[in-house]
């Protein structure tokens, strides 16, 4: 290995393990907030935690040939959004108006917005098989989330209790992975 | 279909990584083709076809075909 590419090596690892803490950070802010226990132990933690998966990222990167620059937009992009919800969260328990509690509602939406659009390009940015895989992934999960929740539906209707409507992000995003975890290993 | 690619590629002394990285794509992808379960797009294809100096059908033919 030249000297160029031990550079570009150390300065990857350390973007990469930046942005994955600047992430965890902001996850762990996010999570002291709703929790309500202490934000500087959220931020710690959850700093570390990011910095750890970083490192690993880095020195076994996933089987999936994003460019390294790519997932640190999807990072930043997901730090976006998670300090959006926090404002959000902030400023919802403050005393605004019912308009203004509309137009807050918003803001978590330009995050989610700026992480959908910072994966599609990663994705696009995969050779054909792993742009199939990940695309037959997406399918598979959109199907079974549709079964998850068009199903609990016909429950709920029957007697079960509502659920809130943000569950449905993690039942998409399991389904997701299932799809995911089935495409590599027929694939593999 | 199936490929004669494992044997070309042997036969130039390439591994999966080197023969990926003059075709673009990553080793999974030359794994699965090599192995049957993924046929290639008509540009990849090509590409390959030239990575070899032969023609597309030199390479792959249909699974009811002896090579």
């Amino acid at each position: 290995m030249n000297t160029s590419q031990v550079e570009k090596n150390k300065k990857d690892l350390i973007l990469n393990v930046l942005s994955t803490s600047l992430t965890g950070a902001s996850l762990g802010l996010l999570y002291a907030y709703g929790l309500e226990f202490r934000m500087l132990i959220g931020v710690l933690g959850g700093a570390a935690f990011g910095a750890a998966l970083g490192f690993r990222i880095t020195r076994k990167p996933p089987r999936m040939r994003y460019p390294i620059y790519m997932l640190r937009r999807v990072l930043l992009a997901a730090t976006f959004m998670l300090l959006a919800s926090m404002l959000y969260s902030y400023l919802l328990d403050q005393g605004i108006s019912q308009a203004q509690r509309y137009w807050i509602s918003i803001l978590p939406l330009l995050g989610w917005g700026a992480v959908v659009f910072t994966i599609g390009l990663a994705i696009a940015s995969l050779d054909e098989l792993q742009r199939r895989i990940q695309t037959e992934a997406i399918a598979i999960g959109f199907a079974i989330s549709a079964i998850f929740v068009g199903g609990y539906a016909l429950f709920q209707f029957a007697g079960l209790p509502e659920v809130n409507l943000g569950l449905a992000l993690l039942v998409m995003s399991a389904a997701w992975l299932i799809g995911k975890l089935w495409t590599l290993w027929r694939y593999r | 279909m199936k490929n004669r690619l494992k044997v070309l590629r042997a036969e130039r002394n390439w591994s999966q990584a080197e023969l990926a990285e003059a075709l673009d794509v990553s080793r999974q992808t030359v794994n699965t083709i090599e192995n049957g379960k993924y046929d290639p797009s008509l540009p990849l294809a090509f590409k390959m076809a030239g990575l070899f100096e032969l023609t597309i059908e030199e390479i792959f033919f249909p699974e009811d075909e002896e090579d």
